[in-house]
């Protein structure tokens, strides 16, 4: 058992130095970081979109895409460099590291330039001098002046942000909330979890401004002027490419563009916005959700079950060095995979795996959750293999069948007749657990909803549809799965 | 004398410390019909299985048509496994397939024969132990000696040369035993070889050529069954036979 654990870590730890070198050796090739970009055409710029008006979902034309002020900086900036801009979304918290291991050129997100960050990432000039206030419900206006009215409560802030930092720096006998979207610290208002939500002027400006139900209060922190400006993010060393885009800033400095233009700009989405915020309106957002929570379901189904085969399979290996070899890494495998969130993998295999190939989120996403079932997958073939009488094997091999062909046609047949509802489980498990990969910005039902919540101000409406279409999902999944279980019934 | 099709020379098998064949050198002839008898848990299965390697000896030999299985390798085991058929005392039929795909599986899988032929060829060896009203049947619903004789069926599909029996009647009801044993019967008089482990004594007496009486490890006697039910040599083999015939 010792030796076990022993080999156990040092896997672990093999994986983890093997990480971090990729990451380190990815960090240090720069400074041709301009001509790469101009030499790509494109310039990816990572956001998350639910942060208006600095950026946020719209719906134009019956399209979403991702507008705001921060989508026009950034285009100032590709165009200035004679490029195309891309933007890519995901959730605050990933931010960084994407554009740390290169999944991103570039993060434009409100994103303060504090000390801390400026470790990890180069940052512009500031672009945008902003403030912070806090949203409370209209009907607690007179009870709540400013950061300090709200002892004994709680106020809430986007984690990883440097509203959530101050609050819990600069009040005291106050709990602060950290939720990763905005939405959902609205919705959480709304709902009187908690009674204020710190964010920055112009974002609290254009909530209040869309519902009638809100009001602003002015937050009194005590700031620095990085606490309160909002640069753009660049790998660090990548000089040549944050002195091109300075120029940029510089000029949406001196001509106050933000103010001029593109706060007004974003502010007319917003409008329009909130027009119909009917769910109906919004069928293609669900749709879209529909569609890739099922390709993404479906794919991980196919792969893991194969995956899973594999896996039952060098797990039940049996003689000589190689075949042990090969089950004690199955066993690994199955017990690490096991042994870690599903979140985590997820994110390990976008940002992790991406440091070597530069794979898309739907696919990291399919990956991760493929790598995620298999292991699951593998215990179930296992237990359903060894449910099959011996006699079976015996009378097959008897017959002149290879154990690979007994395996094929005798046993696994009857081994997946007995797991069949396991694996149904698993297989409606993994229609709810897809949705882990909206952190890394897959646009399946969760994200889908977390667009129309921020696009329509509406907390609860969007949840209660994709509530309803899960079930849908799941249901009709479980009809589907009965159905054949019924027909496999011969005995 | 003809050239024996199995024999076996030395042959030793151990599950542990425990000695189950100690030393065991005996022969059988094509067209023979061997019936091994015993005490319960004197290695009878183990014999019968040792000799189409599903057990591996632990040592000696066993030689299938001049080549000594125990040397070969896993592809040619497979290989000569086909001329041996084997019959297990709990049928073993596949529960997922019916009738006829239990007996197709094999000649479709290993020997690569069409649909069709392996079709009609499973349709004749139905004929042959009275089943082919069930071909479409699943083995659940059959009765114990239907699912034999099916079990049967589906070793002769293979076209074996050989044909072991483990305890083929010891599963069943006693109205059910007898058309088990005529289907074997018959196969006897066709000529097939067969070494056979029952407790059928009528059968060992109508049908074998020779009887080998196995305990302690060894095969103690091995005469016509005449010789061994009238006047059996060793003490072991009086002692099983009063018990037995009591
Ligand atoms: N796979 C095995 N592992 C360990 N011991 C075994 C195994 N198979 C058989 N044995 C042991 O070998 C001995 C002989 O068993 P075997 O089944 O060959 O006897 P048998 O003569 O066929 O008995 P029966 O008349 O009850 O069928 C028994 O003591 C049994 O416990
Ligand atoms: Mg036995």
């Amino acid at each position: 058992m010792k030796k076990r654990l022993i080999l156990f870590f040092a896997l672990l730890l093999a994986l983890v130095t093997g990480f971090t070198a990729l990451t380190t050796t990815a960090n240090a090739a720069t400074d041709n970081s301009l001509t790469k970009i101009e030499k790509k055409g494109t310039l990816v710029m990572g956001t998350s979109p639910d942060y208006p008006p600095y950026e946020f979902q719209a719906t134009v034309h019956g399209k979403t895409k991702i507008v705001g002020m921060d989508v026009a900086v950034g285009q100032k900036i590709a165009k200035d460099m004679g490029v195309k801009l891309v933007v890519k979304s995901m959730s605050f918290d990933s931010l960084l590291v994407a554009l740390q291991t290169g999944k991103v050129d570039m993060v434009i997100s409100g994103m303060n330039p504090t000390p801390a960050r400026r470790k990890n990432v180069a940052f512009t000039h500031t672009y945008y001098q902003g403030g912070y206030s806090i949203v409370i419900n209209k009907s607690d206006k007179g009870i709540y002046k400013n950061k300090d009215s709200f002892v004994g409560k709680t106020i809430g802030a986007q984690t990883g942000s440097t509203m959530y930092n101050e609050s819990k720096k600069q009040t005291s006998g106050t709990t602060v909330k950290g939720m990763t979207s905005v939405s959902d610290l609205i919705l959480a208002l709304q709902s009187h979890k908690i009674q204020g939500v710190a964010m920055e002027k112009p974002s609290a400006q254009a909530y209040v401004a869309n519902n009638k139900e809100l009001a602003a209060i002015p937050s009194d922190f005590n700031l620095s002027a990085s606490d309160t400006s909002a640069s753009v993010a660049f790998a660090k060393g990548s000089t040549a490419l944050v002195n091109k885009a300075n120029k940029s800033v510089d000029q949406i400095k001196q001509q106050n563009l933000v103010n001029k233009a593109y706060l007004p700009a974003a502010g007319k989405y917003l409008k329009t916005n909130t027009v119909n915020t009917s769910m109906f309106h919004y069928w293609k957002a669900f749709l879209t959700g529909i569609e890739y929570t099922l390709i993404i379901t479906v794919c991980s189904v196919f792969f893991g079950f194969i995956l899973g085969v594999l896996l039952s399979l060098a797990r039940m290996a049996r003689g000589g060095v190689f075949k042990t070899a090969l089950r004690w890494l199955a066993t690994a495998y199955v017990e690490f995979i096991r042994g870690t969130p599903m979140m985590v993998q997820v994110m390990f295999v976008y940002f992790g795996l991406g440091l070597i190939v530069n794979l898309p989120a739907l696919t990291s996403g399919i990956i991760a959750i493929s790598l995620n079932s298999g292991a699951y997958v593998a215990e179930y073939i296992r237990g359903g293999i060894n449910s099959v009488d011996n006699g079976q094997t015996e009378a097959a091999r008897s017959l002149g069948m290879s154990s690979g062909a007994t395996l094929r046609y005798v046993v696994l047949p009857q081994a997946l007749k007995n797991i069949w509802p396991s694996l149904g489980n698993e297989f409606i498990t993994l229609i709810k657990d897809s949705s882990i990969v909206s952190i890394i910005g897959v646009s399946e039902l969760i994200f889908q909803s977390n667009i129309v919540r921020s696009d329509t101000y509406r907390g609860v409406a969007p949840i209660a549809v994709i509530m309803v279409l899960y079930f849908i999902l799941t249901f009709t999944a479980s009809r589907i799965l009965n159905y054949f279980e019924r027909r496999m019934q011969h005995d | 004398m003809t050239k024996p099709i199995i024999e076996v020379k030395d042959l030793a098998k151990n599950f542990g410390k425990n000695q189950v064949l100690k030393d065991i050198t005996e022969q059988v002839t094509p067209g023979q019909v061997i019936v091994v008898i015993g005490p319960s848990g004197s290695g009878k299965s183990t014999f019968l299985r040792c000799l189409n390697l599903l057990e591996t000896p632990t040592s000696g030999e066993v030689d299938f048509a001049g080549e000594n299985l125990t040397t070969l390798d896993t592809k040619r085991v497979n290989e000569l496994r086909e001329q041996m058929g084997m019959v297990f005392q709990s049928f073993n039929l596949f529960p997922n397939m019916t009738v006829l795909e239990n007996i197709k599986l094999a000649p479709m899988k290993v020997k690569h024969v069409d649909d069709a032929t392996a079709t009609k060829r499973a349709h004749e060896l139905l004929k042959q132990v009275n089943l082919d009203d069930h071909a479409d049947a699943f083995p659940a619903s059959l009765s114990g000696g239907q699912a034999q004789r099916v079990a049967i069926a589906r070793s002769l599909a293979m076209d074996p040369k050989v044909m072991l029996f483990d305890e083929p009647t010891s599963a069943l009801d006693p109205e059910m035993v007898g058309e088990v044993l005529s289907v074997m019967q018959q196969l006897a008089e066709q000529g097939m070889t067969m070494v056979v482990v029952t407790h059928e004594m009528g059968f060992a007496k109508s049908v074998a050529d020779r009887v080998w009486f196995m305990a302690d490890g060894y095969i103690q006697e091995n005469s016509t069954p005449d010789d061994f039910f009238s006047n059996p040599q060793t003490e072991r083999a009086q002692d099983f036979l009063s018990k037995i015939l009591m």
